[in-house]
């Protein structure tokens, strides 16, 4: 193999196309063969022609719609909660080391090795009614606590967690960009930590950051256990919602009519994701 | 014979055992949609029991969660039956027999009444719907609640004084969503009955209609908002019936509507405390039903399969049910010790309703979502 790349320039384009095609295959396979399947399965029917009705009953249903503004704020509110959450973690990370940024570390990612099933269950033995928080704050004669388990805020909460890892990985990585001689040098200078971070940190990992919001909202928008288990049953988020309608209501044309709605919002995200990309590849802003 | 060539002679003696092995153990594919305490049940308790009670069959337990899945394998069979080929499906643990519409007609299932098993005849009479389905474990939905917090002797007997008591102890009643689970379902499903005059009957597999929908429902879903801001959260609801045995458990609330079969295994696991108390109303009982297993014609292992149905009704089996599953036998009492049916008389049905599935049911799970489900105040 590595004899064929090396045999010149036209061997190596093709063993380099031979490598791609597997995964290029298996997407247009798996994801773009599906999607247009489901785009043209809602609006062409063969027998009757043409009909948009089930994209018009989506967007007159006020149910549905809530659903879908449920959704939109959530995956907004928890991006950006990650991100702020993650920012000082992945900071005190790129600019320390020792036993203490290592634990730090650690427990960091941890959530990355929790199933979501089980973070929504020790959600609710933690911050649930009568849960490990209430029974501390019982002991101490304080009030008991306002549980978020079945209010918007219970999935929040969860996904926030359950998403850190991720989000903590990609801005430490745009965060090696950074070098310390700059941040040195501004500190020589008379910066504040301030300063610091908007001059100098900052305008480094801005496209890792736009690359962090993609990832979430694109995880976000389908997330399904975290807000079925800790949410409440209405609004719900557009990944219960097209399970529900596909499997309980047995309607599976509103339900890929859902989901391709819901891809769209997706796609969008996903172009400024490769725009914010093709941006880094230039050289960093 | 050194160690390399041992290794390889074991090797292929394993190859061949396990060959043959397959070859001689018919597969039995059994399907089912319910909870996970049934296919625990039948992976750890039935499967080992059957299989070693008729060597040379192997039970295949699939599990096809939620119910709309299981609805896909049986459509799958229904269109196999008219291409004579294989369904790919022996047995289901529980479906409604009517369903899909013209399947009895087109002899879908296996009428049990004429398909010879041994132990039918001692099947209860109350529990047989149709022949095309044969019951062969009951649960039915009733109240659980915590007897410290509420006296066993107030607990409410009718639907007026649970919905007394439910807005005179606002945060202490939860259900859970009626699509996850049977026993949110089944107290929903209660409610129509109550504003339709508590006759089970008026609703039936096949006669749906949009108006008589509209009509009814409307009514319930004005009880359940007019409940709602008494519940738990001023208008939560569980994703399941775990989730409500949980809270219950937490004693974050007082009564919560639940599966007998559950309620009595989460006692008997310590999971619920002793002084949970069980009470079922008397002008109406909540819903349950008896699961009715059924075995489509073109099974590729119809005998062995009948053959696992007759198994299931085998006192051996019953005993279990009762036991191991919480559940109320498919035979008639009379066919079991009489020390068995002495220690569970309390729970003991006298009348089991049922709601039918399919459109009724369509019409309560998502009406329900957008008629009450969203009257949540968080003030």
């Amino acid at each position: 193999m590595i004899a064929a790349l090396r045999s010149g320039m036209m061997g190596g384009r093709l063993s380099g196309l031979l490598l791609v095609a597997l995964p290029v295959a298996l997407l247009i396979w798996l994801v773009l063969w599906p999607v247009l399947q489901a785009m043209v399965g809602t609006v062409y029917f063969p027998g009757t022609g043409f009909s948009t009705a089930s994209y018009a009953y989506f967007f007159t249903d006020d149910y549905s719609l809530r659903n879908l503004w449920l959704t939109l704020w959530v995956t907004a509110l928890t991006s950006v909660l990650r991100v702020t959450v993650a920012m000082p973690i992945a900071l005190y990370l790129r600019f320390r080391t020792g036993s203490v940024a290592a634990l730090v570390q650690a427990l960091a990612l941890f959530p990355m090795f929790v199933p979501s099933v089980l973070v929504a269950y020790a959600f609710i033995r933690v911050l649930g009614p009568n849960g490990i928080v209430d029974t501390v704050l019982v002991a101490l004669h304080l009030p008991k606590l306002m549980s978020p388990y079945l209010t918007p805020a219970g999935p929040i909460i969860g996904l926030v967690w359950d998403g850190l890892p991720l989000t903590l990985l990609l801005l430490l990585s745009g965060l090696g960009r950074v070098s310390i001689a700059s941040v040195d040098a501004a500190r020589d200078l008379g910066a504040g930590s301030w300063t610091l971070f908007t001059r100098i940190i900052l305008p480094r990992i801005q496209s890792s950051i736009i690359v962090t919001l993609a990832f979430n909202v694109l995880g976000l928008f389908s997330a399904f256990t975290l807000p079925f288990l800790l949410g409440p049953a209405s609004p719900e988020m557009m990944g219960p919602y097209m399970q529900r309608t596909f499997s309980d209501n047995a309607d599976p044309l509103n339900a890929t009519t859902q989901a391709v709605i819901t891809f769209a919002f997706c796609a969008a995200f996903g172009l400024i994701y490769v725009r914010a990309i093709a941006k880094g590849r230039k050289g960093p802003a | 014979m050194n160690r390399r060539e041992f290794l390889m002679a074991g090797a292929a003696a394993g190859l061949v055992a396990s060959t043959r092995f397959a070859a001689a153990a018919t597969r039995l594919d059994l399907y089912t949609a319910s909870d996970a305490n049934i296919s625990d049940f039948f992976n750890n308790v039935v499967k080992p029991a059957f299989e070693a009670a008729n060597p040379g069959l192997e039970l295949n337990v699939v599990i096809a969660r939620p119910a709309a899945a299981l609805d896909a394998v049986v459509q799958r069979a229904f269109a196999a039956l008219s291409t004579k080929s294989d369904p790919q499906l022996d047995i289901i643990e529980q479906y409604e027999p009517m369903l899909p519409n013209g399947g009895i007609e087109a002899g879908l299932w296996t009428d049990f009444q004429k398909a010879g098993l041994a132990n039918y005849g001692a099947v209860n009479k109350l529990a047989i719907q149709t022949a095309y389905g044969l019951p062969y474990r009951g649960s039915q939905v009733l109240l659980a609640y915590d007897s410290t917090k509420l006296p066993r002797d107030k607990a409410p007997k009718t639907f007026a004084d649970l919905a007394a008591w439910i807005k005179a102890n606002p945060g202490q009643f939860i259900y859970n969503r009626p699509d996850k689970g049977g026993s949110g379902g089944n107290f929903i499903n209660r409610v129509v009955h109550e504003v339709s005059g508590r006759d089970p009957l008026k609703f039936k597999v096949d006669n749906y209609t949009q108006a008589s929908a509209d009509e009814v429902l409307a009514k319930a879903w004005a009880v359940l908002n007019d409940l709602a801001p008494s519940l738990y959260e001023k208008g939560a609801y569980t994703s399941g019936n775990s989730a409500s045995l949980q809270l219950l458990a937490q004693g974050a609330v007082t009564m919560i509507p639940a599966w007998s079969d559950q309620v009595l295994q989460a006692i008997a696991k310590g999971v619920l405390p002793e002084t949970t108390g069980l009470v079922q109303l008397t002008d109406l009982a909540l819903c349950g039903g008896f699961s009715q297993a059924v075995v489509p014609t073109n099974a590729a292992h119809r005998d062995a399969a009948l053959k696992f149905a007759d198994f299931m009704l085998s006192q051996e089996m019953q005993t279990a049910v009762i036991e191991k599953l919480g559940g109320f036998p498919g035979v008639d009492w009379s066919n079991l010790p009489k020390a068995l049916h002495d220690k569970y008389a309390d729970v003991i049905p006298s009348s089991i309703p049922t709601f039918p599935s399919g459109e009724w049911t369509k019409a309560v799970q998502d009406g329900w979502y957008r008629n009450v489900a969203p009257n949540i105040s968080r003030t």
